[in-house]
């Protein structure tokens, strides 16, 4: 008899890598092949955030590192600085989980663009101090607050279609502590 | 569960840090790996690559065909107007093709008799696009053939017009094109009437600017760009596309190749060009295996007809 919440933890591990391979998979599509077009949102950043943020417990540290080090693979970005980024970005919300779980949403909006914004500007020192070649400025703007803005809908999306939500008050993890 | 004094709690968050310290250090040091030895680690990711992603073409196949037809569907409307725009071209170019060929017969009789031979090893094999490169900041496709069908780094990649870029990276079934759109291509060329040589440098725009110029006083838009075999990295003469000035009075190059939709890509065979790197070869050559000892074959017009078709196209 397996215990239920354990099974939905391990449900919404699978679920992450699943989504995670199909938003790789989905912009990998060769359906635009022109440049010079504004880069949408990184989807998997946000919904990584999303959920470390709502659900600690759902994402251990390296899961994340896994599934994003593939996607730098698949991306054609250098391996393991993103993932690497990432992972200390997650470990930041979740060392403070306890902390932010009676925030609004808006406050929490803000953190998370906090965090995407050091997150990109650690990025982009580290390809300085590497001497890597930097992406254009704006872009990569653009993209970073295309994220932000995407944000609220990974989380709304989460919630509704995924069954990501904060725990209530008496909820306890698998191993029968209290969040 | 009974809870001792010391709770497993109390180890639990020191020891969770240091694991998670490690996992970041893991990564980074990948990333140094990378830094360090990028060739190695790019291979390791063309094998990864080349290990994972045939593997779901069943899924990038109708996918990318749904998307195709959707947008099918948006220009539906305008079809019949293209229908016919299309058909009065077709009559046009019936008219370009029966001077095309009649030209092609007149070169390949002149080529005859002057005993020109233009670059027979110049065969293809035609791969077809099975992913892009993902990533809004990097211009690359990936080709499902790879060294398993012969294809060597640094061939030239171009569609039925064109030329698209050049391959990077191959793995045993496939093989990655860097576009000529991406900001770490560049293709010296030559500007045709001028006979200017440049560089051609991508900057993850539509139509990549020149560099390089000499007089780009001599450059008028229109122009045709092909490139110029410098470097002995791309055959020469393959066509490239036609000059246009930026609203930056930048000059730039609209490319020939149609890079809205890259479907099928023809990677050219290439042998390297040989390179004298050290006198003493010319002195005494070291044939390894003498394949043909004899006169020269006699020139092969046929297989440059894909080239001369092409050239008058542009």
């Amino acid at each position: 008899m397996v215990d239920p919440a354990l099974r939905e933890i391990w449900q919404h591990r699978a679920i992450y890598v699943a989504v995670a391979a199909g938003l790789i998979l989905l912009r990998l599509l060769p359906v635009n092949t022109t440049p010079g077009r504004l880069p949408g949102p990184d989807l998997l950043l946000c919904l990584t955030l999303a959920w470390v943020q709502r659900r600690p417990d759902y994402l251990p540290a390296g899961l994340v590192a896994a599934v994003i080090l593939a996607e730098d693979l698949f991306m054609l970005r250098p391996p393991g600085l993103w993932a690497a980024l990432t992972v200390l970005g997650a470990e930041f919300l979740r060392s403070r989980a306890a902390l932010t779980r009676e925030l609004s949403f808006l406050m929490e909006w803000l953190l998370i663009a906090a965090v995407m914004v050091v997150l990109f500007l650690a990025g982009r020192l580290a390809h300085a101090v590497m001497f890597l070649p930097q992406i254009g400025f704006g872009y990569a703007t653009a993209q970073v607050l295309a994220s932000i803005l995407a944000y609220p809908l990974v989380v709304g999306l989460s919630r509704v279609a995924l069954g990501v939500h904060k725990p209530g008050m008496g909820e306890v993890d698998a191993r029968g502590r209290r969040f | 569960m009974a809870k001792k004094a010391a709770s497993p709690e109390d180890f639990a968050r020191p020891v969770r840090r240091l694991l998670v310290g490690l996992l970041v250090v893991l990564l980074l040091a990948i990333f140094l790996f990378w830094r360090i030895d990028s060739p190695r680690a790019e291979r390791i990711r063309a094998e990864i690559i080349d290990r994972v992603l045939p593997g779901f073409d069943w899924v990038f196949l109708p996918v990318t065909k749904s998307v195709e037809m959707l947008r099918g569907f948006q220009s539906y409307t305008a079809l019949y107007e293209q229908n016919n725009e299309l058909r009065q071209e077709l009559q046009k170019m019936r008219a370009w093709k029966e001077a095309a060929l009649q030209l092609e017969q007149q070169n390949a009789r002149l080529l005859d008799l002057n005993q020109v031979r233009l670059d027979p090893k110049l065969t293809h094999v035609t791969g077809v696009v099975l992913a892009d490169s993902g990533s809004p900041f990097r211009q690359s496709v990936l080709l499902n053939v790879g060294a398993r069908d012969g294809l060597r780094d640094g061939w030239a990649a171009m569609d039925g017009i064109g030329l698209v870029g050049r391959i990077s990276g191959v793995g045993a079934r496939t093989a990655r094109v860097i576009l000529l759109t991406d900001a770490s291509s560049r293709v010296p060329v030559v500007v045709q009437p001028s006979g200017q040589r440049a560089l051609l440098t991508g900057d993850n725009s539509i139509a990549p600017p020149l560099d390089f110029l000499e007089k780009p006083d001599l450059i008028r838009p229109g122009d045709r760009v092909v490139t110029s075999g410098d470097g002995g990295m791309l055959p020469a003469g393959l066509l490239v596309g036609s000059v246009a000035q930026g609203p930056d009075r930048r000059l730039r190059v609209i490319l020939a190749a149609d890079y809205e939709r890259l479907e099928f890509l023809r990677v050219l065979r290439s042998h390297g060009l040989e390179t004298i790197a050290d006198p003493g070869r010319l002195v005494a050559p070291a044939p390894p295996s003498a394949s043909f000892v004899g006169p020269m074959p006699a020139p092969r017009p046929v297989v440059t007809e894909g080239g001369a078709a092409e050239a008058s196209d542009g």
